[in-house]
């Protein structure tokens, strides 16, 4: 798992101030000519290399991803929250307050972020020496700006969380700036590590010998935009899930009224936008999947029908416990709201749609069978729904039952007051039903119609999807205009099995990053890089799937157990007030 | 537990009753489809299913209490509750003894592998297959090669991959596990392969190897010393390539095209 580890590798070289590079040659002779003298492979720690650089990649990727993506939504709220206190200081102080809890989890995360990129880095030098020589003659001066960025980087997420309360009323501008530097600077460090990861998947700027042509064309290798986007909203999904997850933690300890309502706000405001994300990642999802098959087809055999092809029926089983958990915690939320009791009565309705659908979603087209259950080709009934267009059929109606159950929520407890509300109301449900038939009817015709053309069909299906959003919420925004709010939302008042969920909808999505970071990382098989470096280790072959399902869940245990310690020290430096809690605008950070 | 508003509706069936009778139709169901649904699919249809049936007990205060107060015993309860409840209870047991018994009691079939349609084979190995000059694009095909195709597949490969392609074969019926002769006219077969990735099919088989299908190896690999021990090495290389050809003409599918040429890689 040593793509990831290139990324650690700069942590590492910034902990111990730059006093690797000169020793791996940036600034000597170039350690790629002396590369006789570089021992391949060296084992420096007690397990197997592989192992221990899979391990310390993983944590590292895990923690960078949430002290990349916290700052995101921290800084949206912080700054939505600007702009409401013009209106409505007690709102703006609330969101705040929001924002200042999220980025509370920074510093010690932040640390731990650093720690486990030294030790990646480490264990790379350590144990790939040959390697580690050639993507630092190659990556040099990516080697010697990244540092730059990082304690950029550094300083401003210091500046930022501690210099929250001075930097209010009139300075709060420059604590807005601040925030806003630390995103660019850490997405910068993000991009110019994914182009060493990349690089080792879809090698460019070199030639067939390896010998660096274009520095240019190596970073801006084939994979590095996809995953850059990929890895940018993954992040937010990540980080925002774990959010929630503090919040559900600070709900369950909570000792007041007060403290509980601020926590299930902060929960909800995290699971809300863990699914707003959520709807782009498949096609992002896409879009990186597209880009390796275009560079080799060799990774299209290797992640779709090899051996790592079973690895993504696992992804949409887990895939699926994201999405019905997400919408459980939603509909779940409705018994904060009195008056909401005509919309619960829908719920069972779209919980047989979502169960349905992701039945569908899992079906795998190949299937596991006993030597008696196998019909030796695919089965005549199942087999239909293993393939493209029931599953976009499947996938985009899920996704259409999760917008509804969204405007049921905002609708819960309100009155609409305009004059052509009921007639509004049929217009918008009508638009949706038109919505949902489309989607099914391309679905149909795509699944009798040519390769190509289905593919066209399954985009057609997402446009009409974004399209029926778009024009169903713009409606909907002026029909709850001025709405009357029958009672006010009960925050505090969500079951704690809710707050469970939370949790497990963090632990989920750790999981799942990790899985998927082994299949990102296992398709090269085996290179180091892909066509140009073989892997010429004594575990050079891939793990069977439960090995790396176990290593998976351990490594995701030992993040939990880590971010405990990180959430037990933020919670050590509460403040002492809390803001005051009157009813917080629903909906309005979505 | 939180007070919430209770939704007003009144069951005539115990909840839990409702929810064991859900699973039990939901299983026999699925167990009643022909052919047969492999045991790891209906595992996971049945996981969905009563993951769907906890979401709904538990998204209502007083569906959980209805739940839980279906298994206390209250005065004056009639004989068919109780029945009801002793039935519920035996299910849960009833479903642990049964799984145990099927994990453990003796078989005599191989164990359910999980079958990848197309092995995983290295770059490297692909790399050592030359597309002949006459082969390697679509457009200057031959139509003599394929029609020389045409002959060598009706001859070798048509008994079990059918003269329409479709896997269809006379003889495909004889092969059932874990999978028949490949429908070269699915989505899934040779449209999404290389043309090196086909040709390295031909020359590994899969009967003599660990990938699981009753294809035999039908061109000798280059250097390879066990060639003529094999089962079948009936054609040549040039015939082998006929073979591809033919199968991609016939089926209207291209071959996919392999990685970019690494001078492309450096340029971009």
């Amino acid at each position: 798992m040593t793509a990831r580890g290139a990324r650690g590798g700069l942590a590492w070289a910034v902990v111990s101030g730059l006093a690797l590079l000169p020793a791996a040659g940036l600034f000597a002779e170039p350690a790629w000519a002396q590369a006789a003298a570089i021992r391949d492979y060296a084992e420096p720690a007690l397990i197997d290399s592989r192992l221990a650089v899979w391990i310390a990649a993983q944590l590292h990727l895990d923690f960078a991803a949430f002290v990349l993506a916290v700052p995101m939504f921290a800084l949206a709220i912080e700054l939505f929250g600007w702009s409401v206190a013009r209106r409505d200081r007690a709102a703006g102080a609330r969101f705040d307050w929001l924002a200042h809890e999220m980025a509370r989890l920074l510093p010690a995360a932040y640390s731990l972020t650093a720690i486990s990129g030294a030790l990646l880095g480490m264990l790379l030098f350590a144990a790939y020496p040959r390697l580690m020589a050639y993507m630092t003659e190659t990556f040099g001066p990516t080697f010697a700006v990244y540092p730059l960025f990082f304690v950029l980087e550094t300083v401003c997420l210091y500046f930022w969380y501690y210099a929250w309360d001075r930097l209010q009323g009139g300075r709060k501008w420059a604590h807005i700036l601040l925030g806003l530097l630390l995103n660019v600077f850490g997405t910068i460090v993000m991009f110019i590590a994914n182009s060493w990861a990349t690089f080792m998947m879809t090698p460019g700027g070199v030639d067939e010998s390896g010998a660096l042509v274009s520095l240019y064309g190596a970073v801006w290798n084939f994979g590095w935009m996809p995953l850059n986007v990929h890895r940018l909203v993954a992040n937010i999904t990540f980080g925002a899930l774990l959010c929630a997850a503090y919040a559900a933690y600070r709900f369950l300890s909570a000792r007041s009224e007060a403290e509980r309502a601020l926590y299930d706000w902060m929960g909800y405001t995290g699971n809300l936008i863990a699914l707003f994300t959520m709807l782009f990642l498949p096609f992002a999802g896409y879009y990186f999947g597209f880009e390796l098959f275009a560079y080799s087809a060799t990774y299209g055999v290797t992640l779709m029908g090899g051996v790592l092809s079973w690895l993504f029926i696992i992804q949409a089983i887990v895939i699926a416990i994201l999405f019905i958990g997400a919408a459980y915690y939603a509909w779940l939320g409705l018994l904060r709201i009195p008056g909401s009791e005509p919309q619960r009565r829908l719920i069972p309705l779209f919980n047989v749609a979502l169960i349905a659908g992701f039945m569908v979603w899992a079906t795998p087209h190949t299937m596991a069978a006993s030597i008696e259950e196998s019909t030796g080709q695919f089965h005549p009934l199942l087999g239909a729904l293993g393939l493209m267009a029931p599953k976009m059929i499947a996938v985009t109606l899920i996704l259409v039952v999760l917008y509804v159950s969204y405007l049921l929520y905002r609708r819960a407890g309100k009155v609409p007051v305009v004059p052509w509300a009921r007639a509004g109301a049929r217009i918008e449900w009508g638009l949706i039903a038109l919505m949902a038939a489309i989607i099914f009817g391309l679905g149909i015709y795509g699944y009798f119609a040519p390769a190509d053309v289905r593919i066209q069909t399954s985009i057609w299906q997402i446009l009409v999807l974004i399209g029926g959003i778009l024009v169903t919420f713009v409606l909907d925004l002026f029909l709850l205009r001025g709405a009357k709010t029958a009672a006010a939302v009960r925050w505090g008042s969500m079951p704690r099995r809710g707050q469970y969920v939370l949790i497990l909808l963090a632990f989920v999505i750790v999981w799942l990053m990790g899985l998927m970071g082994y299949a990102r990382s296992g398709a090269r098989l085996n290179w180091h890089v892909f066509g140009l470096i073989q892997d010429t280790s004594a575990s050079a072959g891939l793990p069977t799937l439960g090995e790396a399902a176990i290593v998976v869940t351990l490594i995701t245990l030992v993040f939990f157990a880590l971010l405990g310690v990180a959430f037990a020290i933020s919670a050590l430096s509460g403040r002492s007030e809390l803001p005051a809690f009157g009813e917080p605008r629903r909906g309005a950070v979505a | 537990m939180t007070d919430h508003t209770p939704l007003r509706r009144q069951p005539w069936v115990p909840l839990p009753v409702a929810v064991a009778l859900v699973v039990i139709a939901a299983f026999v169901g699925l167990k009643l489809v022909r052919p047969v649904i492999p045991q790891s699919v209906i595992l996971l249809y049945m996981g969905f299913i009563v993951l769907g049936l906890v979401i709904h007990i538990t998204l209502e205060d007083t569906r959980i209490a209805r739940f839980s107060g279906f298994f206390q015993s209250g005065p004056g309860e009639g004989i068919l509750v109780k029945v009801e409840r002793v039935a519920v209870l035996a299910l849960l047991p009833a479903v642990a003894a049964w799984a145990t018994y099927a994990g453990l009691r003796p078989q005599y079939a191989p164990p359910v592998e999980i079958f990848q349609r197309h092995p995983t084979v290295g770059e490297a190995t692909l790399a050592q297959i030359t597309v002949p000059a006459w082969a390697a694009d679509p457009a200057t095909w031959r139509e003599a090669d394929i029609a020389a195709g045409k002959v060598l597949y009706t001859a070798n490969c048509a008994v079990c991959h059918g003269e329409n392609l479709d896997g269809l074969g006379p003889a495909a019926a004889g092969f059932r596990y874990p999978i028949r002769p490949a429908n070269f006219r699915d989505v899934g077969t040779i449209a999404q392969l290389t043309l090196p990735y086909v040709y390295w099919r031909l020359t590994t088989g899969g009967l003599q190897n660990q990938f699981n299908s009753a294809m035999p190896r039908w061109v000798a690999a280059p250097g390879d010393a066990g060639a003529s021990a094999l089962h079948s090495n009936d054609l040549t290389p040039d015939e082998g390539w006929q073979v591809i050809l033919y199968l991609y003409r016939a089926t209207g599918y291209t071959p996919r095209v392999e990685a970019l040429p690494a001078a492309a890689h450096a340029s971009h």
